[in-house]
């Protein structure tokens, strides 16, 4: 890509931006807590014992509480195409690394709640990392919801988008065609 | 089905430098497979080794979502069923590869009263790997029931 890349032009658009309130596809449901907690080989029934739940302390099998933007997003399938305020954030590259994550859980999930998100873009700053001097971050904000329009859980996410080696060289050496002439 | 009663802990029960009882995972390609199936994360750079070199990493790495589940897990098992956990945040400074063996461990920094009957407990936590040593630290606030 050539250089013609403006920061400073993309955080006066960004900042500030804010999604609309979208809910969750589905209600939050028991097979993917199964699956999350199959990952890390989590057997806490609490997450999986619907009768074990039923006489705890939540009265319904909960989620773990790190799941609460999932059941508040669309899923990868079928895809959604809306617009997406960290998606949208024009880049150089479009390759991702996500990095730092804080979350505030307020309020448990439970089966059949219908959770819902809104996200604002809170920074956008260039600064280098090892595989691409010019990657961009950016620092979002989300709120999530219930269906009771309790506020369940607030969390800040950074993530980076850098370019390939070879579009790095690309542009380095596009630069250096430009320095000598 | 087979699932792990866990224990009660209790706000009293808890000291300062207390360790937290810490699990390891081996990262085959099986918990890779379960790491896309659990987060429904298919961003090629977790499953595809390829994908993930043309990017300029080592090989694929595991994700935000799993990472996360690994440390909630420490966490939700060690507060029991009347226990919450408030505030995690961590940071993945160092990746998490195949064949990598990750293990999850914390420890208690402070403890306070807390409102409602719940006393409060930070705990730094980190996920750590055979390759490279914690490549995730992070930190927690928990509530825990008071004993009486």
């Amino acid at each position: 890509m050539s250089d013609d890349y403006d920061i400073e032009a993309v955080r006066k658009e960004w900042i500030g931006v804010k999604s609309e309130r979208r809910p969750g596809r589905y209600p939050v449901e028991y097979d993917p807590i199964r699956r999350h907690c199959q990952m890390v080989g989590d057997t806490n029934p609490l997450f999986l014992d619907p009768e074990y739940a039923a006489a705890g302390k939540w009265g319904e099998v909960v989620a773990p509480p790190v799941m609460v933007d999932y059941f508040a997003g669309n899923g990868a399938w079928p895809r959604v195409e809306e617009p997406d305020v960290t998606g949208g954030i024009p880049t150089r590259g479009n390759r991702a690394i996500n990095l730092n994550t804080a979350w505030e859980f307020l309020k448990p999930i439970k089966v059949g709640d219908r959770l819902s998100r809104q996200t604002e873009v809170v920074d956008v700053y260039e600064k280098a990392i090892r595989l691409d001097p010019k990657a961009v971050w950016t620092v979002t904000e989300s709120r999530i919801y219930n269906q009771d329009d309790e506020l369940v859980a607030v969390g800040r996410n950074t993530l980076l988008r850098h370019r390939t080696p070879e579009e790095v060289a690309a542009d380095s050496g596009s630069q250096q065609k430009e320095a000598a002439r | 089905m087979t699932t792990t009663e866990i224990e009660q802990r209790y706000w009293e029960d808890v000291a300062e430098e207390e360790r937290l009882s810490g699990y390891s995972l081996e990262l085959t390609w099986t918990k890779m497979a379960e790491q896309v199936s659990g987060s429904q994360d298919f961003y090629a750079v977790h499953h595809d080794p390829d994908f993930a070199r043309e990017g300029g990493h080592e090989d694929i790495f595991y994700n935000t979502g799993f990472t996360r589940a690994a440390l909630c897990r420490l966490l939700t098992d060690w507060h029991g069923p009347q226990g919450w956990l408030r505030k995690l945040s961590f940071e993945m400074r160092k990746m998490h590869m195949p064949h990598d063996t990750i293990t999850v461990q914390g420890i208690v920094t402070a403890r306070r009263q807390g409102k409602g009957g719940m006393g409060e407990v930070d705990i730094d936590l980190w996920v750590e790997n055979d390759r490279v040593g914690i490549a995730t630290p992070a930190e927690a606030t928990v509530l825990l029931p008071r004993a009486s």
